[in-house]
């Protein structure tokens, strides 16, 4: 052998050799070799504008892929909504992509309902189920006999939702969130005549008023919000907004607040009133507003008369100094706002309270002004009346008139119980469901159609009322599917397709993409001047179209033949001797609806009031536990009329004594690894209605009776209960 | 305080009257900075792994209660009672005024965290793991720290090195506002900011002297380069 042929020889093994060595053991590492147009640059990341879906506010995120994986989730800069910033639920939407509970692939039961057993299938069995159920109600003639359930959509989502079922013949479409704002839009509807939701100019004004609205933690927009109250505060640079938060529990939104005015649960109603009539009998009142909207200081004011500080205090609880202060500071110190959330609209007088509060914007002349209340333009229209849909779905499914229920979400898990609701789906002799995870509705059902996840997914996000523009978010999928799983909507477009005729003629769409390009295009191109090649990609870079508020813009005007607001006394459910405490669910800051509570990051993050970690608790107040014998962290039995549950208490000195609150979240039976059996679901304890003709639904109205058990409640804080008493050695 | 030659001093100013207690910087950090997941019973055991924490203070009694919140992370000493005792050098200050730590140095002796006086230092008594496919989510910018070592805030080191490399590039200095750790970022009442407090006209500086600045157990002498700002008018308390 020649010397040079050996080395040739010896070199090629060598290099073999370390090729060899490094794909063995590097498997997972990604050769600087591969070229940047395969997708992937080492070490570099890219950001991806899109929405966020965790909750309905429609945030704008931009998501950084590094090595064609999701690693991180910021605000959208660009985006109206949150300008950049992100709540502790949308930086942790990326464990809902890389759960390790999430449903690979579609799924059929092979044991008992709720068993939680299943078989894997292919998606064409599983579409093939799917179209089969659907054409076996066609054959039967029996169209009418499907449900679909589904959040409350808005966009094309809701317009493809619609037409599907309109098309298969069927009317029971329902879009039903425990805590969407359909409470806003009645009272504005009998107000103002519009059912637009408000925008609150919270960072101009000088004085926030809230009643029960939870800004920070759940209310309708709340990184909008939460920002908007930070340039309230100190954004200015003389002036800084002041807050008074009226509720019977202080809550996380509460404990910024300036004064907490306690007021007794079912009361605010009659107090915005109270401090109207005070308003006006002082002739604090905008006068000028007044007769803008048709309104007479001195009849308003004579319609009143019944609401006189003494008969106010009395309802309410509070002493009558503080509600005339407060009334005077909100009439004074303008412009100032004054908010309502659903604490108060839960009640069962809520809905009329609700619009006194929105009378008291109306006399400081806070309607239609800078630091004041807009009507909001993005989302103008919306359900008002789903809870009455629900109920009347509950009735068709009892009364077994639906044989095919398609469910989107976990309505198992977030509808009260006293509803009916699951009682009545196990009567329906077939449902899919759509979730990613075995949730508590998927395991009730026959086959499971799993959905991507948020960051995989296409669509829109229309914010609710986080901003005056008329705003389009967009989503887009940040990485390749990780599981063998498929959107909604493009399961319902292929469940269209297969069945043919009207339906395939109602829905001639390939994908849910190809739809969404075109109707974004053809609602934004007018405006911006986009066109279409070049306008769908530089839409998706900026994360959608952001529009201006045009001049058209509406306003809130006072109906004339609206009726005063008269909240009645407020009523409950249960004896006031055998269940002596109320009752007050409210969204977690963590998990809102219950949404949140399958992924670790939120479970792990202390709530930020009791500092409580991977559980639910009871807060009742320290007068009332001492009285009951309940420690810090006992296991306490809370019973109502409706049901009983056990779960640890917090002492907590923010609460009146005469209430005690469990947030919302927990008590899952499914969920992954990380929801699974932790906590309670305080649902299971409310009365879903006071009586028969009631068409609002009064969560906040149950009354309960509360036990301990042991001194054992396993609960964890990462806090001391009472925190530190050294405040003062830390200047705060 | 000692002189460096580093034009940039990082330091961070948390205005309370804005913080409104929402958590969200707490899960931004564990986002950003592959911070493990704790279980039920190892935050039993004071062994919770956040970086940040918000604590929260009762004060008065019902019906005249207040709540406060104070975001804790670490503070950055000038003169920080973590270093000197770290038998192997793994918590160093670096030029900028950070406080580092070198994950492969550390040794696991928890004196550092046992000096620390605002508890910011936190240890890995166990191994944590992602289990499969969360492991996507772990940032390649960051180490993922194993059992025995030491791990704290480090303003996001990460993204300031990106930052001034690509300032480097472009021959300029990193421009304020320029870089933000994952809590600024993310923070939505806007209560967070950072910045180079040697530059005087920078945010984060014009706000280190606002009348309203105190500084976390300022009699300790550790001259932390996190300001807090007192909430404003609290008449009612």
């Amino acid at each position: 052998m020649k010397r040079r042929s050996f080395l040739q020889l010896s070199g090629m093994t060598a290099a073999g050799a370390l090729l060899a060595g490094c794909q063995a053991g590097n498997e997972k590492l990604i050769p600087y070799l591969i070229p940047p147009d395969e997708g992937v640059t080492p070490g570099l990341a890219t950001f991806y504008a899109s929405s966020c879906r965790s909750c309905p506010a429609g945030c704008g995120i931009l998501v950084r892929v590094s090595e064609g994986r999701a690693k991180k989730i910021e605000g959208n800069p660009e985006h109206p909504v949150n300008r950049g910033k992100l709540c502790a639920r949308g930086q942790a939407a990326l464990q809902e992509l890389y759960h390790p509970d999430r449903v690979p692939q579609p799924l059929k039961r092979s044991g008992p309902r709720g068993s939680g057993k299943f078989s894997r299938i292919s998606w064409a069995e599983g579409l093939g189920l799917l179209t089969g159920q659907l054409r076996n109600l066609q054959k039967e003639k029996g169209a009418d006999r499907l449900a679909l359930l589904t959040p409350q959509l808005r966009g094309i989502l809701a317009t493809l939702a619609s037409g599907f079922m309109r098309s298969f013949g069927s009317p029971h479409h329902l879009s039903y969130e425990l805590l969407m704002p359909d409470w806003l839009r009645s009272a504005t509807r009998a107000s103002f005549g519009s059912p637009s939701l408000p925008w609150y100019d919270l960072a101009q004004s000088r004085y926030l008023l809230a009643f029960g609205a939870e800004f920070v933690e759940s209310h309708l927009s709340p990184v909008h919000y939460g920002n908007a109250f930070g340039r309230m505060r100190q954004e200015r640079d003389t002036v800084r907004g002041h807050f008074t938060y009226v509720g019977a529990r202080l809550s996380l939104t509460g404990a910024s607040a300036d004064r907490w005015l306690p007021a007794r649960p079912g009361s605010e109603g009659a107090l915005a009133l109270g401090m109207a009539r005070l308003i006006l009998s002082e002739s604090l009142a905008d006068r000028g507003a007044l007769a803008a909207n048709g309104l007479g200081a001195a009849q308003l004011l004579a319609r009143l008369d019944r609401y006189d500080l003494p008969r106010v205090a009395e309802l309410s609880g509070l002493p009558e100094g503080s509600i005339a202060e407060v009334a005077r500071e909100f009439a004074t110190t303008r412009p100032s706002l004054a908010m309502a959330g659903e604490t108060v609209a839960f009640q069962s007088n809520g809905p009329e309270s609700v619009r006194a509060i929105e009378l008291l914007n109306l006399l400081v002349g806070s309607l239609n002004r800078p630091g004041g209340v807009y009507p909001d333009q993005g989302s103008p229209a919306g359900p008002e009346t789903s809870f009455a849909e629900l109920c009347s779905l509950v009735d068709a499914m009892r009364g077994d008139r639906i044989s095919l229920a398609l469910i989107q979400g976990n309505p198992v898990h977030t509808v009260p119980p006293a509803t009916g609701f699951q009682a009545a789906l196990a009567r329906v002799p077939y449902v899919v469901s759509f979730s990613s995870l075995l949730d508590d509705t998927a395991l009730q059902a026959d086959l499971i159609l799993p959905d991507h996840a948020a960051l995989e997914s296409w669509g829109e996000a229309i914010p609710l009322a986080g901003c005056r523009e008329t705003v389009i978010g967009l989503m887009q999928p940040v990485v390749t599917p990780v599981f063998d799983t498929r959107q909604f909507p493009d399961v319902l477009l292929a469940a269209a397709g297969e069945l043919g005729g009207e339906v395939a003629a109602a829905l001639p769409y390939g994908s849910y993409l190809e739809l969404l390009k075109k109707e974004t295009l053809r609602r934004v191109a007018p405006a911006a001047g986009v066109d279409s090649g070049t306008g769908w990609a530089s839409l998706l870079q900026k994360g959608g179209h952001f529009g201006r508020t045009g001049s058209g813009a509406k306003v809130f005007r006072w109906l004339p033949e609206a009726p005063l607001p008269d909240p009645a006394e407020p009523r409950f459910a249960g004896d006031e001797k055998k269940f002596p405490l109320h009752l007050q669910v409210y969204p977690s800051t963590a998990f809102h609806d219950g949404r949140g509570a399958a992924l670790p990051w939120l479970q792990q993050l202390p709530d930020p009031m009791t500092t409580v970690v991977w559980d639910s608790w009871l807060e009742i107040n320290p007068g009332t536990a001492a009285g009951l014998g309940i420690g810090f962290g006992d296991l306490v039995e809370v019973s109502s009329a409706q049901g009983s549950l056990r779960l640890p208490a917090v002492i907590y000195p923010g609460i009146r004594p005469d209430l005690v609150a469990i947030p919302l979240g927990q008590g899952q039976r499914g969920g992954g690894r990380y929801a699974k059996g932790r906590g309670a679901n305080p649902l299971d304890l409310l009365v879903a209605r006071l009586d028969e003709a009631e068409a609002a639904p009064c969560w906040n109205a149950t009354r309960v009776r509360v036990v301990r058990i042991s001194e054992k409640g396993g609960m964890v804080t990462t806090g001391h209960p009472q925190g530190s008493y050294r405040s003062d050695l830390i200047e705060i | 305080m000692e002189k460096t030659s580093s034009p940039y001093q990082w330091g961070m100013a948390i205005d309370l009257d804005r913080c409104t207690g929402c958590g969200a910087c707490v899960v931004a950090c564990q986002a950003e900075n592959n911070v493990a997941i704790c279980d039920k019973k190892e935050i039993a055991q004071g062994r919770d792994m956040h970086w940040l924490r918000i604590e929260r203070y009762w004060t008065g009694e019902y019906p005249d209660v207040r709540v406060r919140f104070l975001p804790v992370l670490c503070q950055h000493c000038h003169d920080a009672p973590c270093e000197p005792v770290c038998p192997v050098y793994a918590s160093y200050h670096n030029q900028d005024g950070l406080n580092g730590q070198v994950y492969n140095r550390c040794v696991g002796t928890r004196y550092c965290a046992n000096n620390c006086p605002y508890a910011v230092r936190v240890f890995n008594f166990y191994p944590h793991d992602w289990p499969k496919p969360l492991d996507n989510q772990l940032s390649p910018d960051i180490t993922v720290r194993s059992r025995g070592v030491m791990e704290k805030c480090t303003f996001c080191i990460q993204r300031i090195r990106r930052a001034k490399e690509e300032a480097k590039g472009e021959g300029r200095p990193v421009r304020d506002g320029e870089v933000q750790p994952a809590c600024a970022q993310t923070c939505p009442a806007e209560a967070l900011v950072f910045g180079n407090l040697a530059d005087p006209q920078s945010r984060v500086a014009r706000l280190s002297r606002s009348p309203r600045r105190f500084k976390l157990l300022e009699h300790l002498g550790t001259h932390p380069s996190v300001f807090y700002l007192k909430g404003g008018g609290r008449e009612h308390v």
